[in-house]
């Protein structure tokens, strides 16, 4: 299954959508450009602040370390340098986790990081800020027996069944198939992080890079692969923008 | 443009075969929004959207419909009064964003001793004069070369309704934007409009209920997207209403 | 600091006068509330409320801790109001506004001190262990009536909420899992329920579910908390202006009317929800089983 997506729902906020994927249901919203306090004006770029809002309590420090991530990741592909003196606001709210998700016993931020990061390139978009490039994130578990392959995407059942884990991965790329995050946890070879890397990568990226004209006006193949997941997440942010432009530009078909 | 168009997502390079190709050599190629140039030969988008062109012009840009208003040089806008400075009012184009400077003397034919006095939340409508974006936007009420207010200044009494960015657009766009409504509701009734680019539309139609009945109406056109079918019945049955 | 985006003149004037007219922007008649909708998560406990363009989202989750020491008999409850930028570019994280504190206030008057939940029934071991229940209320749309919804929100998420079973062996305790044995519904004593007026004109004319711009116009706002048997549980009134008792009386009946109303419209919801569950009664089938 596809992660599912709904942007510009919300009517207070410049730019939202709500993601839904395996178990995780994340709300996001960006508001900028905005003013920014004094304090944390940047007289040549914008100021990026993420706020990450746990579904049950008031933030902790796993929220503030997965703000961390986030900032950096998101401050090198919004155009900090065209907005200066403004702040861009990104507001996560996660209103579902998947209901195995504190017994698989694997480092929880990592697995909710990579649909943090959906939601906010989905938000960010939603809003029209302007960015350099798109991305798309996946996490990647290596079980510790050595005979099976490492689990791409893995749900929350998946992992609780491959228990015990050996380590877990995030990449996080760019769409000009850059890496643009990894966070890794566990013990691991080279070797098995280059096999992580790689079947991340192909999960996140179309092949051959992407390219204006091909392939755009005829149908995304967003195709499953026999475990039902999807074979490209490239396509499928393709896929939600297209439908938000169908959207924007319904009028001009209207009757 | 046809109901075909190609949506690109940021940092999507635009090849040279899909830019507009102007019979005429010394025109250079105009960059509109969503659009950027890196050196040498590059242009990328920055915005998920449509691209569009304009070969007459040699311009290319991104059509979008979402976020937050941001001020360009020329635009029509309809902002908010908030602050009276020493030379000038401070203005809200946009809620929560730095204030926009329109300077008292930016009206039609006022001079110091006869400047308007605007009060807190009073409604202007303006041009937008400069917008670069290290500076501050400028507004001003007045064409600056003429002095004539061409149809700008205070807005006084009516209604303001929300409208989409993209409405707003096609509203001032005339004919090419495809909306009729207003047209149509003008043949029966009388009102007044202006048209903000920050997606303000200011609606006087000298009752209360002219008033939300037009405004009402556009936003529904908005909402649903109606082409000229869908216009032509909210016009009727508004009519009727009326 | 940030603030929320006032209403201009123009509209100020227009509302008032279209107030006197007999007219609300969007058409609405005086009493009416805006399009209700409510629905359910996946899990048990998590209500979304939208009403018109506002949206409410209440979560329930549970805990096991020490009981009070003051309060041996209890289960604790809390219910936690933070907003968010997402509903609002105006609310600052870690700041709260006026309208939250308030927001806050009237929840707790209206459902933790009105008793809506009998926290005796969260007690396992008196003094030693008992449930620790708590409401998180995410706003997450702003367009007025956040009191309202938020209500809705968690009486709705607290009927929807389904605890686990534990077992008792002197002072051992076992908290069994959803998986183990069907969880148990909470239990709840009344359903109160907010309808909020907002008064124009000194108090001439009320409106029932102001949206933003009719709540930033208004003079003062009273707030009629009551459950569906027309006890009412808290009455309290902000701004200026005086409304007399006759008003408020008036109120008082109106409010019923709409939570009865509501009431029932939660019922309906939360026995769809049920019928969605339990496919082919399979449920109650394999939790009796489990508890063989």
């Amino acid at each position: 299954m596809a992660p599912e997506a709904v942007l510009s729902h919300l009517h207070r906020a410049d730019g939202s959508a709500t993601y839904t994927y395996n178990g995780y249901s994340i709300i996001g919203a960006v508001n900028g450009p905005i003013e920014v306090q004094r304090r944390d004006e940047m007289p040549e770029e914008a100021t990026v602040e993420v706020n990450v809002r746990p579904a049950v309590g008031v933030g902790s420090p796993k929220e503030r370390h997965l703000e961390t991530l986030l900032h950096r990741t998101l401050q090198s592909i919004i155009l900090t340098r065209s907005i200066p003196r403004t702040l861009v606001q990104i507001t996560l709210q996660v209103r579902s986790l998947p209901a195995d998700d504190t017994s698989t016993g694997v480092n929880t931020s990592l697995t909710l990081l990579p649909h943090l990061l959906h939601t906010s390139i989905l938000a960010l978009l939603s809003a029209s800020i302007p960015l350099s490039t798109t991305l798309t994130a996946i996490p990647v578990a290596i079980p510790s027996s050595s005979k099976s392959a490492p689990l791409v995407s893995p749900t929350a059942n998946d992992l609780l069944r491959a228990k015990p884990l050996r380590s877990i991965h995030v990449f996080a790329f760019s769409g000009d198939r850059k890496l643009l995050l990894n966070e890794s946890d566990g013990a691991f070879s080279y070797e098995e992080w280059d096999e992580a890397y790689e079947a991340a990568e192909e999960v996140c990226c179309r092949e051959g890079g992407v390219r204006l004209g091909e392939g755009m006006d005829v149908d995304m193949d967003v195709d499953m692969d026999g475990e039902g997941k999807v074979a490209n997440l490239e396509a499928w942010l393709r896929e939600v923008v297209k439908e938000k432009v169908g959207r924007e530009q319904r009028w001009r078909v209207a009757t | 443009m046809s109901a075909k168009s190609t949506v690109v997502l940021p940092g999507d390079e635009i090849p040279a075969s899909s830019l507009p190709k102007s019979p005429n050599k010394n025109r250079p190629l105009t960059l509109g929004p969503g659009l950027r140039h890196i050196p040498p030969n590059t242009i990328a988008t920055t915005v998920a959207g449509a691209l569009a062109t304009d070969s007459r012009k040699n311009a290319a840009w991104i059509e979008y419909n979402s976020g937050r208003y941001l001020p360009i040089t020329g635009d029509l806008v309809i902002a908010t009064v908030q602050t009276s400075a020493a030379e000038s009012f401070n203005c809200h184009i946009t809620p929560n964003t730095p204030f926009a400077t329109l300077p008292h003397l930016a009206f039609e034919g006022v001079t110091r001793k006869t400047r308007p006095q605007l009060t807190f939340n009073s409604l202007v409508y303006a041009r937008i004069l400069n917008a670069g974006k290290d500076t501050s936007p400028e507004i001003t009420c007045a064409n600056p070369s003429t002095g004539k207010s061409e149809g700008l200044g205070p807005l006084k009494g009516g209604m303001v309704f929300k409208i989409s960015l993209g409405m707003a657009r096609r509203l001032l766009a005339g004919r090419k934007g495809g909306v009729t409504v207003l047209d149509g509701l003008s043949e029966k009734v009388g009102f007044e409009v202006a048209i903000g680019r920050n997606g303000v539309l200011w609606v006087d139609g000298g009752s209360v209920k002219t008033t939300l009945a037009v405004g009402r109406a556009v936003q529904e056109v908005d909402e649903q997207a109606l082409g000229e079918k869908g216009q032509k019945k909210v016009v009727e049955r508004v009519l009727k209403n009326l | 600091m940030p603030r929320e985006a006032e209403v201009s003149v123009n509209e100020r004037a227009f509302i008032q006068q279209a107030l006197q007219e007999n007219i609300r922007l969007d058409g609405r008649a005086f009493d009416a509330f805006r399009p209700l909708e409510l629905t359910f998560g996946d899990e048990y406990g998590v209500a979304d409320v939208q009403l018109g363009k506002t949206r409410v989202i209440a979560r329930i989750s549970v805990d096991v801790t020490t009981p009070q020491p003051e309060r041996k008999f209890d289960g604790i409850f809390q219910i936690i109001t933070e907003f968010s930028p997402i509903a609002s570019p105006a609310f600052e994280v870690g700041r709260p506004t006026d309208a939250e504190v308030i927001l806050s206030r009237i929840l707790e008057k209206a459902i933790r001190r009105s008793n809506a939940l009998d926290t005796e029934s969260l007690c396992i071991i008196a003094g030693l262990k008992c449930f620790a229940l708590r409401a998180d209320v995410h706003v997450i749309d702003h367009d007025g009536g956040l009191i309202d919804a938020s209500c809705i929100a968690v009486m709705a998420a607290l009927q929807h909420f389904r605890r686990p079973d534990v077992i008792v062996e002197g002072e051992k305790t076992t908290i069994l899992s959803i998986r183990e044995r069907e969880p148990i519904p909470l239990s709840i004593l009344h359903q109160p329920l907010c309808v909020t007026f907002s008064y124009y004109e000194d108090g001439e004319i009320f409106l029932v579910d102001a949206n933003l711009a009719e709540e930033q116009v208004r003079q003062g706002e009273v707030i009629v908390t009551m459950n569906r048997h027309g006890e009412v549980c808290q009455i309290a009134k902000y701004g200026g202006a005086t409304v007399e008792a006759l008003a408020l009386l008036n109120c008082t009946s109106i409010a019923l009317e709409k939570v009865r109303e509501m009431s029932k419209f939660i019922q309906g919801k939360l026995e769809e929800d049920a019928k969605k569950r339990d496919v082919g009664g399979l449920m109650a089938e394999l939790s009796a089983e489990n508890a063989r």
